[in-house]
């Protein structure tokens, strides 16, 4: 783990709201996304951040 | 590690864990008909008939605004007085004499609401036993007799709780005669005299107007002046529900976050205002209203305006004492402090979210207090966002947040599953930005609040995206919301029977870095400031009042009572009459 | 009082704030004119809008050069009138009032928007600019059939517009031989004169005919037909007149047989 898991999952949530609330900001300068492809980047933007949270830590050194 | 606070006062914990207990049994009712109402509202799933939806909503406000929270507050301002005073009540039957007379007003309030449910109620006191007039009961609406009974019961047993309150702080006082008053304790002091001023007005509206009509001893009222009451009274109640989040953000939030309060001072001057501000405001919700002259609404959104000034000053101490703890835990550098901060502790972490929530929240509070803005969102589905951001999220994770860290106090048993109560916070987060941020979107677009079926034979002008999308953002969000709700009850009960452990917190509250010393000794003269506020509250409402009288009659102008629960019936004849003159 | 100096920075900030927010909303409604809803107008009991000539009969009334007045009532859970028609690019007042319980006259999409107090007359002044078709609901809870509450308001090109009523006098029954006479009341509640045509279709029959009527009268129109000319039995006759129609069936001859036409 590179992260504590309650640190991921804080970081998880925040994704989600920042990809949910810039579709409505987006949407306000007139730039529309569909929910799916808001979704379809969340997800993968959330799974990079799992794919390296739960890396175990190999040459870098740990902060904490 | 101090003595546990089940320890020292066990008659005391006893209270608060029985008041905390009506307090959650609220929230959890509360949250099966909040549900309810996201699925029916989005089409998603109804399985109650339309007009049913109704009883639901008045539940879901009565029970999550008025016993969620007020339970909650007395038991934490139980717990406040005792423990920043060091002493129990002067004579313990009057605390209990205030939390039955709670009980008692919430359980006979609570039995006319849910008798909406049955197909045929039973007739009480003249009038079947039903209360669908929604938590702001408006007149010419009428429940129940009992409806607005309970109510009174139950503010009366506030009002005993507070003079309780002040009656510990006189005998300790006596004790201490040189001594500042403890924060907590006054915190708890001003919250009341602002309770006291405000709740006056709805007391008169229920005891002289609208109690005495719904028992048809007199024949009509001003629908006017009783509104103009409920909300004078209004905008200090949704104070009085936020005040005990304040309270655990100034007390315990700095404790949370490893170090100590920025300012005791600016907390005493922050409560102040409120005592002062909160009710000269109150015309600020009747902006669309005829009857009151564009003067005095221009004094309530001023008077709104400045109390921003408060919430902004919490917003700095509240951060400000959070970098003071993340660096005493060895935090470093502008930002990089906030990773040092106990992020996997609920209590913690959950009071971080719903300050955050309050920010957004404080936006757009805003927006609504603007007075031409206002026009656009009033009773717009854009309300129930602003109130879920605030009362439903700033306070209601606040408070489940300090449960986290105070319950185990109260109980003596550790906290069951640290966790999932992570988890829990953060899913009432994602599930509140979820809900809210789909209620201010269809909001913008016009879609009403209060109604079990939101879609009309036009359509709705939705910028970007689509009315289907929107409700299943809000279901979805709604759910998380009751998914979280209850694994929070889950994870209380579960505590209350952890029996045979020791809780793991430390209860002591570490002294504010700048303490009360350092303040003008006139911020504790509570006389003075019931005087000012007093002074304030009728220059902003005398002439109002007296004007609204003065048009339509302290009685009204013949206005008859519209009980809710015949309408299914009369509505019908209604609706025919009515065409059958349009078409003659 | 000891303030730390960032919190001092912060304070004037917040004070800044504050009353740059009041300074914009009171330029907002002062400065741009913008008015709210107001006391500006008596009480109105419930038992007594029958008796008031605004709303005894609801309905939009020209009362000068582009100023329309609009009187609407709500009541659970209906508006009258309803659907509200009134022109584009014209100064509308909203009167609205309730019958019974709170209500609100919200026009969907746009700030027109008020609470209807029972004893309280709600007055707002709006201008539509474009011609469309709005959804007009309650927003306050006012019971159990409250979302239902519904309306519907038209705003029509300026030109377009008119306050024309129609009203048709016709003779059921005709003997051959006789003429068949249509009289044609039209009336214009515009204050300006309208000119307009007027269509009768009668039989196989179609007569046009010029009408101007002057602002708030109302002239009389007669046609009439050959009762031979149309043949004996019944005969379906409309009279239309800007949007306005009425319709009907005169019979010629006695013997109630078989259709001719
Ligand atoms: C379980 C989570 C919750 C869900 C799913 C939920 C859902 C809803 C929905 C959909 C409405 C809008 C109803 C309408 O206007 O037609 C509503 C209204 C409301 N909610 Fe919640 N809610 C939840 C929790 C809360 C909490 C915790 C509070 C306060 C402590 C709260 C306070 C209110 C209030 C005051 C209203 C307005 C009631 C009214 O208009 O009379 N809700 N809720
Ligand atoms: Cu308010
Ligand atoms: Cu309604």
């Amino acid at each position: 783990m590179r992260i504590s898991p309650p640190r991921l999952l804080l970081i998880v949530a925040f994704v989600l709201v920042v990809f949910l609330e810039a579709r409505t900001v987006l949407a306000f300068f007139g730039v529309a996304v569909s929910p799916l492809e808001s979704a379809i980047a969340a997800v993968a933007v959330i799974a990079v951040l799992v794919y390296w949270g739960t890396r175990p830590v190999d040459e870098e050194p740990t902060e904490e | 590690m101090s003595e546990l606070f089940v320890e020292k006062y066990p008659e005391q914990a006893r209270l608060i864990r029985l008041a905390f207990t009506a307090s959650f049994i609220a929230l959890g009712v509360g949250a099966v008909f909040g549900l309810l109402q996201a699925l029916h509202r989005t089409d998603i799933l109804r399985i109650v008939e339309s007009p049913t939806y109704y009883t639901l909503l008045t539940g879901h406000g009565v029970f999550l605004v008025v016993t969620f929270t007020i339970f909650f507050l007395v038991g934490l301002y139980q717990w406040a007085v005792t423990d920043s005073l060091d002493r129990g009540p002067v004579d313990p039957r009057v605390t209990w004499t205030w939390y039955g007379l709670m009980s008692a007003g919430t359980i006979i309030t609570a039995v006319t609401i849910l008798a909406g449910f049955l197909g045929d109620p039973p007739e009480v006191l003249g009038s079947e036993l039903s209360a669908d007039v929604l938590f702001t009961f408006y007149a010419p609406l009428q429940a129940n007799p009992l409806f607005y009974v309970g109510l009174v019961v139950f503010v009366v047993g506030t009002w005993l709780a507070g003079a309780d309150w002040f009656r510990t702080w006189l005998a300790w006082s006596r004790d201490n005669p040189d001594e500042r008053i403890p924060l907590p304790t006054f915190m708890v002091l001003t919250t009341m005299i602002m309770w006291y001023i405000s709740s006056i007005g709805v007391a008169i509206a229920i005891l002289a107007f609208i109690l005495p009509w719904s028992l048809a001893l007199t024949e009509s009222l001003n629908p006017t002046l009783t509104r103009t009451l409920f909300w004078y009274f209004g905008h200090a109640f949704v104070y009085f529900w936020l005040l005990p989040a304040y309270l655990l953000w100034y007390i315990v939030l700095p404790k949370l976050s490893g170090g100590r309060l920025f300012s005791d001072p600016l907390a005493r001057v922050v409560f102040i205002l409120f005592v002062l501000l909160s009710t000269p405001v109150g015309i600020h919700h009747q902006y669309l209203d005829p009857g009151i002259s564009e003067g005095f609404k221009f004094i309530a959104m001023t008077n709104t305006m400045f109390l921003l000034l408060p919430s902004l000053l919490t917003a700095f101490t509240v951060v400000a004492s959070m970098e003071h703890g993340a660096r005493q835990r060895g935090g470093e550098g502008t930002f990089n402090w906030l990773r040092a901060l106990p992020w996997r502790d609920p209590a913690f972490t959950g009071m971080a979210l719903a300050g955050i929530v309050f920010a957004f929240g404080g936006f757009t509070g805003i927006v609504n207090a603007g007075m031409n803005i206002n026009y656009l969102v009033h009773n717009s589905v854009w309300i129930p966002g602003h109130i879920h951001t605030q009362v439903g999220t700033a306070v209601a994770l606040t408070l489940m947040a300090g449960s986290y860290w105070l319950v185990p106090q109260l109980t003596g048993n550790r906290l069951v599953n640290r966790q999932a109560g992570l988890v829990q916070v953060v899913l009432w987060f994602l599930g509140i930005v979820f809900m809210t941020n789909s209620m201010y979107r269809a909001g913008l677009f016009g879609v009403p609040r209060r109604t079990a079926e939101p879609e009309y034979s036009f359509e709705y002008d939705i910028g970007v995206g689509s009315m289907a999308e929107l409700n299943v953002q809000l279901a979805l969000g709604g759910t998380l919301l009751f998914v979280s709700a209850m694994l929070f009850l889950g994870i209380m009960l579960l505590t209350a029977f952890n029996d045979d452990t020791e809780p793991l917190v430390d209860g002591t509250i570490p002294p504010a870095l700048s303490g009360p010393e350092d303040s003008p000794p006139v911020l504790d003269n509570l006389r003075l400031w019931i005087a000012i506020a007093l002074v304030l509250v009728v220059i902003a409402y005398i002439i109002p009042l007296a004007s609204i009288v003065d048009r339509g009659g302290l009685f009204g102008p013949d206005i008859g009572p519209f009980p809710v629960f015949v309408q299914i019936t009369d509505a019908i004849p209604t609706v025919f009459y009515s065409l059958g003159a349009l078409i003659a | 009082m000891n303030i730390h100096t960032y919190e001092r920075l912060w304070i004037v900030g917040a004070m800044v704030l504050i009353v740059g927010f009041i300074a914009t909303i009171t330029y907002g409604s002062v400065g741009l004119g913008i008015t709210m809803i107001d006391d500006e107008e008596e009480t109105l009991a419930p038992d007594e809008i029958g008796e008031d000539e605004r709303f005894a009969d609801p309905r939009v009334e020209q009362v000068g050069e582009d100023e329309y007045a609009a009187y609407v009532v709500a009541q659970t859970f209906v508006f009258q009138p309803d659907p509200i028609e009134i022109p584009a690019d014209s100064e509308v007042t909203f009167y609205v009032t309730s019958r019974d319980v709170i209500h609100s006259f919200t026009v969907v999409g746009t700030n027109t928007n008020t609470m209807v107090i029972p004893g309280e007359v709600a007055t707002m002044t709006v201008e539509f600019d474009e011609p469309g078709e709005y959804g007009v609901i309650c927003n306050e809870y006012c019971g159990a059939g409250h979302h239902d509450m519904e309306g519907e308001l038209t705003v029509v090109e300026a030109e377009e517009f008119d306050l024309t009523d129609l009203a048709v006098d016709a003779p059921d029954e005709v003997e051959p031989g006789e003429e068949v006479e249509l009289t044609a009341t039209v009336e214009n509640g515009l204050l300006e004169e309208v000119e307009t045509t007027l269509t009768v279709e009668i039989g196989e029959e179609t007569i046009e005919e010029e009408v101007v009527v002057e602002g708030g009268t109302s002239e009389e129109i007669t046609t009439s037909v050959d009762a031979d000319d149309l043949g004996e039995g019944d005969h379906d006759w409309t009279v239309e007149v800007d949007d306005e129609s009425d319709g009907g069936t005169v019979t010629v001859g006695t013997d109630d047989g078989g259709d001719e036409s």
